[in-house]
């Protein structure tokens, strides 16, 4: 499939020392510099990948017997991420870092969900939904790996069906492809958002009208998201990765 | 009306709370919420009064399906009848209950007054700090049962196999 990596099975993708790794500017994201720059995360899971991505070990600095320790990362490709896309148009903030509570909505498969784990690491947590049950066997199995994603099969529209296994969380990202998507990201705000807390939102023109310019339907969402006590922060298109793609960031005002 | 009493489902058992100088009017302002946030304040507005843990990972998910479907389990109507029916003061309770379909469970079996929409925010407030009120847990407890309860529910919701090799169609 896509992104798999030339090299045989079990060894990971080329690394080392021609690759140089540096902190992106949000933490808990990674730009391996080779060849070329990729979007990469640290595998909470090494040796592993979860969807055929590329890994990449990074060799860390030498101890005092001349060995170094290697650290595996696994890279991030904005063409089959909206979030990645998010990171590499170059969004001021994604809010999910290193500790935090993720609340994922639209989990699909988990391909995403598993980079969104490797940022928020072992602290921090993602409960990740998701109503397919065909995606949802996927994302279950990914969460057997790695224990900080709490899979949850479930209708996203009905956030009190699953309010036994979640907590207050910092971040609430959606990824739904529903025409009441803000609707479906204030419901599961009122329940589980921290006040002052942040939505990022993936918005597909098409799912939402597709009667109207794309730029009408964003202008619409974040109009309403306004109703739904929420304060719109940022707002950047997918281009050139996906077509008719927004990612709108908000801040949750409960007290307004 | 004022809820006095919240209740919490968590992936480690129910909790009945009582709630104390909750302000009804203006739950919604800037200093009531940030009261709810801070943990050393919002301690001071809801007491535990009860915390009745689930017995194994089968009797969490059996309860765990019926709180999704708005069910009264056995297991919650021995925790509300003990700690809210005995009480002399039965008639002034007002339980903050998060699902309306439970509320009408509990309404209609015990005869206990339940508010919606004015518990919202004490409910999220018994959330945000359930580590800390529940007596007996040690941080990081609650997300292991929700990561165990997380699991089982949702590979019950599935009815494909996990393991991926569906039975072929012949």
């Amino acid at each position: 499939g896509r992104g798999r990596g030339g090299k045989p099975a079990g060894r990971g993708a080329k690394g080392g020392s021609n690759v140089i790794l540096e902190p992106h500017r949000h933490a808990g994201i990674f730009v391996a510099k080779g060849k070329e720059q990729l979007l990469v995360t640290k595998n909470l899971v090494p040796g592993e990948s979860v969807y055929g991505e590329k890994r990449i070990a990074i060799e860390g600095p030498k101890d005092a017997d001349g060995t170094a320790a290697k650290t595996e990362y696994r890279v991030w490709n904005p063409f089959r991420s909206k979030l990645a896309a998010g990171v590499l148009g170059g969004l001021d903030n994604i809010y999910i870092a290193p500790g935090k509570k993720v609340l994922y909505l639209g989990a699909a498969s988990g391909t995403s969900v598993s980079h969104v784990a490797d940022i928020v690491g072992p602290e921090g947590v993602v409960y990740a939904v998701e109503f397919s049950h065909r995606s949802g066997r996927d994302l279950i199995n990914m969460a057997k790996k790695r224990t900080n994603v709490i899979p949850i099969v479930e209708d996203a529209r009905h956030p009190a069906k699953y309010r036994m296994l979640l907590s207050l969380v910092d971040v609430i990202f959606s990824d739904v492809a529903q025409p009441d998507q803000a609707r479906i990201v204030a419901l599961n705000a009122d329940y589980f958002l921290k006040n002052q807390g942040h939505a990022v939102i993936s918005i597909k023109a098409n799912c939402i009208d597709s009667t109207m310019p794309a730029e009408q339907v964003f202008a619409n969402e974040v109009q309403l998201l306004k109703t739904m006590k929420f304060k719109p922060m940022e707002q950047l298109t997918l281009e050139p990765y996906e077509r008719d793609h927004a990612m709108l960031c908000a801040r949750y005002e409960r007290n307004a | 009306m004022a809820p006095t009493h919240v209740l919490l489902e968590s992936a480690s058992g129910y909790a009945v709370f009582q709630s104390k100088l909750y302000e009804e009017i203006g739950s919604r302002t800037g200093e009531v919420q940030k009261s709810i946030n801070d943990f050393a304040k919002f301690s001071k507005m809801v007491t535990l009064i009860s915390f009745l843990p689930f017995k194994s990972a089968a009797h969490a998910l059996e309860n765990a399906n019926d709180i999704s479907e708005g069910i009264l389990n056995d297991h919650l109507r021995s925790l509300l009848e003990m700690v809210l029916t005995q009480s002399s003061a039965k008639n002034k309770i007002v339980l903050a209950v998060a699902d309306k379909t439970l509320a009408t469970s509990i309404k209609t079996a015990l005869g206990i007054q339940c508010e919606i929409d004015e518990g919202l925010d004490l409910i999220r407030g018994v959330r945000l700090h359930a580590d800390r009120l529940l007596k007996g847990l040690e941080a990081g407890d609650i997300e292991k049962a929700q990561l165990g309860l997380g699991h089982s529910y949702s590979r019950a919701k599935i009815k494909f196999n996990v393991n991926r090799s569906d039975n072929m169609i012949i």
